[in-house]
């Protein structure tokens, strides 16, 4: 096994101690790379070619489930950004992030619905699974009752496990669907990459305490284990309730 | 045994690779604290129960989608 990546670039160090300790996105990198092997071995499930088509169309479903929050929690995050006290010195730079964030999101589900309709089946329409509720669900909680910061968490597990660019590719090979069936995936895999960077930017500009690094490595960790989950579940699937006969 | 090597023991035991990072990833670890560590072991334990991991050769696909 390679040793995992993480930089190990200071972060604005104003002492030497500060210059001796990694970045804030270092850190995190380095915490959730001792997730790689679950979450690699969840998305090798995930794809494996036998009844890929059926689970592909659950994948899209349970997908829209998520990102149809994806918008709505930066937004809330932006607005209790304004509501934290005078002084904290986080607010007004995540309400930016947040903000501009949500607009590059914004649409992001219907991608979904498209590429479903693509692939000849249904809007999904059944209750979203139980994980999907946790993983968006937590995030709710976080933001009103702890810190918006911790939505940053949630932001790098996800964008940091972003479709390979060639996976739209292979399970359009496998599955025998269109190129319109898989829009999101191509796009994602374009698009997250800049999207981490960013996030990336962000975690070492804040002046984060060490409890709020923790706050955002939890929401990270909570996230993987969330979509490993869901994974999981999703590849044990090999019908789709909305797929064409 | 101080805490922090505790934390490393702790990760190393529930299966973790501990070994394949670097001594300066492994500082980062060393410090995790006791909510990082408990939502890490409880990501591995039942993960564990579903079964052996296909982990050595298979590649990054990802999926995950914000």
């Amino acid at each position: 096994m390679s040793r995992p990546s993480a930089s190990t670039a200071p972060s604005r160090p104003s002492d030497s101690a500060a210059a001796s300790r990694p970045s804030a996105s270092a850190a995190l990198r380095t915490k959730l790379a001792l997730t790689t092997p679950l979450l690699r071995a969840a998305t090798t499930a995930l794809w494996q070619p036998d009844s890929l088509r059926p689970r592909y169309l659950n994948y899209l479903a349970a997908m829209h489930g998520l990102i149809q929050a994806s918008v709505p929690l930066l937004e809330l995050a932006a607005e209790w950004c304004d509501r934290q006290p005078p002084g904290d010195p986080l607010a007004a730079p995540l309400a930016r992030y947040f903000r501009l964030h949500a607009e590059q999101e914004r649409g992001h589900d219907d991608w979904l619905l498209a590429d479903l309709a693509a692939a000849g089946a249904e809007a999904p329409s059944a209750l979203p699974p139980v994980v999907v509720a946790e993983l968006s669900g937590a995030q709710y909680y976080w933001i009103r009752h702890h810190h918006p910061v911790v939505l940053l968490g949630y932001i790098a597990a996800l964008e940091g496990n972003a479709p390979a660019p060639w996976l739209a590719d292979r399970l359009a090979e496998h599955t025998g669907l269109p190129p319109a069936a898989f829009r999101t995936l191509r796009d994602h895999a374009a698009l997250d990459t800049g999207h981490l960077a960013d996030l990336e930017n962000l975690l070492d500009e804040l002046p984060l305490t060490a409890a709020q690094q923790t706050a955002v490595a939890v929401s990270a960790l909570h996230t993987v284990d969330g979509i490993t989950r869901l994974f999981r579940q999703l590849a044990d699937t090999s019908e789709h309730p909305g797929a064409p006969g | 045994m101080t805490d922090q090597q505790v934390t490393l023991s702790r990760l190393a035991a529930a299966g973790f690779d501990i070994d394949a990072f670097t001594e300066e990833q492994q500082e980062v670890l060393r410090k995790l604290t006791p909510h990082e560590v408990a939502v890490l072991l409880d990501l591995k334990h039942r993960l564990d129960e579903v079964g052996p991991e296909v982990q050595a050769h298979s590649e990054i696909a990802g999926g995950a989608l914000f």
